[in-house]
């Protein structure tokens, strides 16, 4: 056996995105706290790449009461109650410690944090910092988190979970030499982000890859909701290689019109009440639907219009939007850009309480890897909120958790050693695997389901994972562990998918009618563990 | 689908002694960026490339890379046949990956005032602090910067982070202090940093010398600055007499040679006023030659760059004022500079009720004269306020090109600049000899350049002649006359 690097801590965290850094910097009040992060810290994860903000009730106007319905209304009530119930009456405070870490929001003329309205929300409780939130977010909890006592290993990839007398106790991770590391610890965060790179057309940055999922459903925590993909309406649509780049909800926030080719504003035939400012689902849904009946525009989308704006606001309230655009040669001050839906955000995820614990003992999940906060559909806005809200719940819980006997189960470890060391003489390039699979997902597995398409796709993913990956040298065996992951979570999603008979929120079965509204539905979460599946009755 | 071949410096510390260059030709889909060939090199060609990548959409800064020579985000720029592929010009891990955690890791972050109170700043202040915050941490900045190589300046981004910190309320560190001991005065003002950034963050002008600003007034100026501050005060001229000036050499208006093309005013600044007037003569002769009608101010005096550059402003307003009202006076619309230092702080520092325009800039605009071609293998010096302060490259080698062959060397900064060679020969020296290897590396004859700082600099690491454009011009016009005659 082969001696490997180890790492003993009290806490272990893996994932650098805000959840990640926000439970880091809590857990190092109350012990050693390591940081493991697939990228350099502060660029990885979808957190600095969000633009549009971060829910919170600040105004005497607003009301937590209020974004908590909004938030459970937008889930179509697929939400669990009691962390909706953390997430809106904690937000504020997690702004507030935001800001006393320096944080740079844009401000009104009262220097209070400036809020802007998002879609399916009752009052402008956006905050923002122009179309940078995420970014801005990051920056400062990165600052703060360099003012701490958290070591962090960056560039090391967390391959699998490890369990010692039947909780978690750590996990073992790749460096970028493909070189093993064994963290040990008293328990464990996962706080790795979403993974809708399954998805042909994606927002998610590289790390969106499902990791945390497959890394907890494999070591036997529960995850819940998986079915239920966030499609974002508005992605960009050219040229291919941008397809599916994020074109913040802030866009429509400040006053972005969708028209189709025609010019009309479909949002009339859909939900004339809320218009652009619907919610994610019902938008997507309706753009899907405008360029399937063949009203899209050249590109394949609609346009998304703001240029009956002020130049001076899309310039401080949309810079990087107008950046971006400007190097794909259109002007958003002068012409329409062109949008379709963009797989974005898993609702899913593993189940925790609301201190962030999940099924299985030592082992903890904050921000988008855990499911439930949602529901069936995501407000824009709810998730930054939710990095911090649970974030700083998990760090905390998993801070006050009991210490252990570090140790680690040397068989466990040896059989993953072997389960790498395959990849050596696999077959198929993980490139390749991941493409077939991602195209099979948007196919099957996306905006609209059905029971055919869904198990198609299912048989897609079942071949995929009877191939055998190759790894050329060892720097590229976290390709193939991540491809694994991907598998995985494609895998967690078409199951769940399967397990919904109805329509709700993001998860629409078209080949399904019923007679029920999400707020009447006999069905609670979808559930998936290694030891048991199946779908939650609610008696109403 | 297109067909792509890219070539792709390699290196591989654990097997390779020195990077090389590697061909790939690859398929990828109309508007490709840069990060999308090298996926395509990575999945098709050869997966052991190391590169790194996250967002892919410009705002992570983990994928900079140099194609043909100049930073970029390799997410965000178009990848066009034929390009290469390079490192940034930071310690490399492998490949493409650079080592970005020193520079990360040493950014100084914020030391919050108070745990209890979550208040934002007023509004001006925040503004003011966003433009500074958007840095992404590509360290694009730090790969051209010539202070950072040469000495322990921190760098651009981090002088970045200081302005943005000082501005903070919610801060309670001296950050002057702690920027003039990161190097604060070490900049070279070559705006190299910002032109290159991916988010356009104007370091040298909204954090440098603001900070340097700040610093002046907590008396961190550096005594030879304060000499050259003093001499202004005293006698309006950054430098001292030592031969008689162009403005002693010359009449208030300088008529043309043959019917009047057009008045122009000449600012000559400090530099070729009192230590090369017979440069300036060229230029005030080629002026006439083509028909200008040259009016010199008798009242001009410093534009105020060397007081703006290190933070010392309390006299600017004073010269600005005497400056603009020298031209205005005389009925001028269109002042011509020959020094890209005063050039740039003319365009950029003033609000002139005139224009400005470089004597490069005026002679490609309106046409000159044809010179004999003089024979000369010569290389061109990029001024850095002329090239990228203010974006005049193309018409000094237009003109040049009619009077020598020109070979071309990387447009980087000599070190005379934003008071360095006054305040840190050392690093000027060895940022001057680094010129000179370049200039040994072109095998040119002779240096031709735009600016006084720089001729003089460079001049003192070339056994090579440096002169200024306007010279060589004159030169190539007197070579005619003699063929013609």
């Amino acid at each position: 056996m082969r001696s490997d690097e180890l790492v003993d801590c009290h806490v272990l965290v893996i994932g650098s995105g805000g959840a990640g850094v926000r439970a880091a910097i809590e857990a190092d009040q109350y012990g050693d706290t390591v940081l493991v992060s697939k990228t350099i810290v502060g660029k990885g994860g979808c957190t600095p790449m969000a633009e549009g903000g971060y829910n919170a009730v600040l105004k005497e106007l607003d009301s937590c009461e209020g974004h908590y319905e909004d938030t459970l209304r937008g889930g179509a009530y697929l939400n669990d109650p009691g962390l909706v119930r953390v997430l809106v009456d904690e937000s504020p405070e997690r702004m507030a410690d935001l800001i006393r870490w320096g944080a740079v929001f844009d401000v009104d003329d009262l220097a209070c944090v400036a809020q802007r309205p998002f879609g399916g929300q009752r009052f402008p409780r956006t905050c923002y910092a122009g179309d940078r939130t995420g970014h801005e977010m990051m920056t400062t909890l990165t600052e703060r988190m360099a003012d701490t006592g958290v070591e962090t290993y960056q560039e090391v990839s967390i391959v699998s979970l490890l369990q010692h007398e039947g909780r978690a106790s750590g996990a073992m991770g790749l460096d970028r030499d493909g070189e093993v590391i064994l963290f040990r610890s008293d328990s464990t965060v996962i706080a790795t982000g979403g993974g809708t790179r399954v998805y042909d057309i994606s927002t998610n940055s590289s790390s969106g890859t499902g990791d945390g999922y497959a890394l907890g459903y494999r070591a036997g925590a529960e995850v819940i909701d998986m079915e239920q993909i966030q499609f974002h309406p508005t992605g960009a649509v050219y040229p291919y290689d941008a397809r599916g780049r994020l074109v913040t909800e802030a866009v429509r926030g400040e006053g972005g019109l969708l028209k189709n080719k025609l010019g009309e504003r479909f949002m009339t035939c859909y939900d004339p009440e809320r218009m652009e400012l619907s919610t994610r689902d019902v938008v997507s849904r309706s753009i899907a639907t405008e360029i399937l009946e063949g009203r899209g525009t050249e590109h394949g989308g609609v346009y998304l219009d703001v240029t009956h704006l002020p130049a001076s606001q899309v310039e401080s309230r949309l810079p990087v939007m107008l950046e971006q655009f400007l190097k794909f040669g259109v002007d958003i001050r002068t012409e329409p850009m062109e949008v379709a839906p963009t797989a974005h955000h898993i609702m899913g995820g593993l189940r925790i309480r609301p201190d962030g614990s999940t099924t299985m003992k030592g082992l903890f999940a904050c921000g988008e890897v855990s499911g439930g906060v949602h529901g069936a559909n995501r407000l824009g806005g709810n998730a930054l909120a939710e990095t911090q809200v649970f974030g700083k719940r998990a760090g905390e819980a998993a801070g006050k958790a009991a210490v252990h006997s570090r140790d680690h189960d040397p068989a466990q470890v040896e059989a993953e050693r072997k389960h790498l060391d395959e990849y050596f003489t696999g077959t198929s390039e993980p490139a390749g695997v991941w493409n077939k699979l991602k195209l099979s997902m948007w196919e099957g597995a996306g905006i609209f389901r059905t029971l055919p398409a869904l198990e198609q796709t299912r048989s897609v993913i079942l071949h995929l994972q009877s191939l055998q990956l190759r790894a050329v040298t060892a720097e590229n065996l976290v390709e193939c562990c991540t491809v694994r992951n991907m598998l995985t979570t494609a895998s967690l999603i078409v199951e769940s998918a399967l397990l919904r008979p109805e329509s709700r929120g993001a998860h629409v079965r078209k080949d399904i009618s019923q007679a029920w509204t999400p707020e009447t539905s006999p069905f609670g979460h979808t559930y998936l563990s290694t030891s048991c599946r199946g779908i939650e009755k609610v008696s109403r | 689908m297109k067909e792509l071949t890219l070539r792709i410096s390699r290196f591989d510390p654990k097997k390779d002694t020195a990077p090389h260059f590697e061909n790939y030709t690859v398929n990828v889909h109309d508007g490709a960026r840069v990060l999308h060939a090298l996926h395509a090199v990575h999945d098709d060609c050869d997966p052991t490339l190391t590169y790194r990548y996250c967002c892919g959409t410009g705002q992570c800064g983990s994928c900079a890379v140099r194609v043909n020579g100049q930073p970029v985000l390799a997410c965000m720029e178009e990848a066009l046949e034929g390009i290469t592929v390079e490192p940034l010009e930071i310690p490399v891990i492998k490949d493409l990956a650079v080592d970005l955690l020193p520079y990360i890791n040493e950014l100084p972050i914020i030391c919050p005032v108070s745990t209890e109170a979550a208040t934002m700043p007023a509004k001006d202040i925040v503004e003011t602090m966003k433009p500074l915050r958007s840095c992404i941490g590509c360290m694009a900045c730090v790969s051209v910067c010539p202070a950072l190589s040469v000495s322990d300046f921190k760098g651009p981004t981090s002088m970045r982070q200081e302005m943005r910190l000082s501005l903070d309320p919610r801060d309670k560190k001296d950050r002057t202090a702690e920027a003039v001991n990161g190097g604060l005065f070490r900049c070279t003002s070559c705006q190299a940093c910002w032109k290159v950034c991916p988010k356009e963050i104007q370091i040298p002008g909204k954090a440098i010398e603001k900070l340097r600003e700040v610093a002046h007034f907590k008396g961190h100026t550096l005594p030879r600055h304060a000499e050259v501050a003093a001499l202004i005060r005293e006698t309006g001229r950054s430098v001292t007499w030592t031969e008689p000036s162009l403005l002693e050499l010359t009449a208030e208006v300088m008529e043309p040679y043959g019917p009047v093309k057009k008045t122009v005013g000449f600012f000559v600044g400090c530099m070729y006023n009192l230590r090369l007037p017979k440069t300036a003569l060229d230029a005030v002769e080629v002026l006439r030659r083509n028909g200008f009608r040259v009016v010199i101010p008798r009242d001009q005096i410093c534009c105020g760059s060397p007081l703006i550059r290190t933070g010392q402003t309390e006299y600017v307003d004073t010269l600005k004022a005497r400056n603009i009202a020298a031209f205005t006076a005389l009925g001028i619309d269109t002042v011509v500079t020959m020094c890209a230092g005063c050039g740039s702080t003319l365009k950029h520092d003033y609000e002139t009720p005139f224009k400005v325009i470089d004597f490069s800039e005026l002679l490609a605009e309106t046409g000159f004269g044809s010179p004999a071609h003089l024979g000369l293998n010569v290389t061109y010096h990029d001024p850095c306020h002329l090239a990228r302060g203010q974006g005049v490259t193309e018409q000094p080698r237009t003109i040049l090109r009619s009077l020598a062959d020109i070979t071309e060397m990387p447009s980087i900064c000599c070190g005379s600049g934003g008071g360095v060679r006054s305040g840190f020969p050392d690093e000027a020296a060895a940022l001057g000899q680094r010129r000179g290897d370049e200039i040994k590396k072109t095998g040119a004859e002779m240096v031709v350049t735009c600016c006084p700082f720089c001729e003089f600099h460079i001049a003192g690491h070339t056994d090579k002649p440096v002169r200024h454009l306007a010279t060589l011009l004159l030169k190539g016009y007197r070579e005619q006359e003699k063929s013609g005659t």
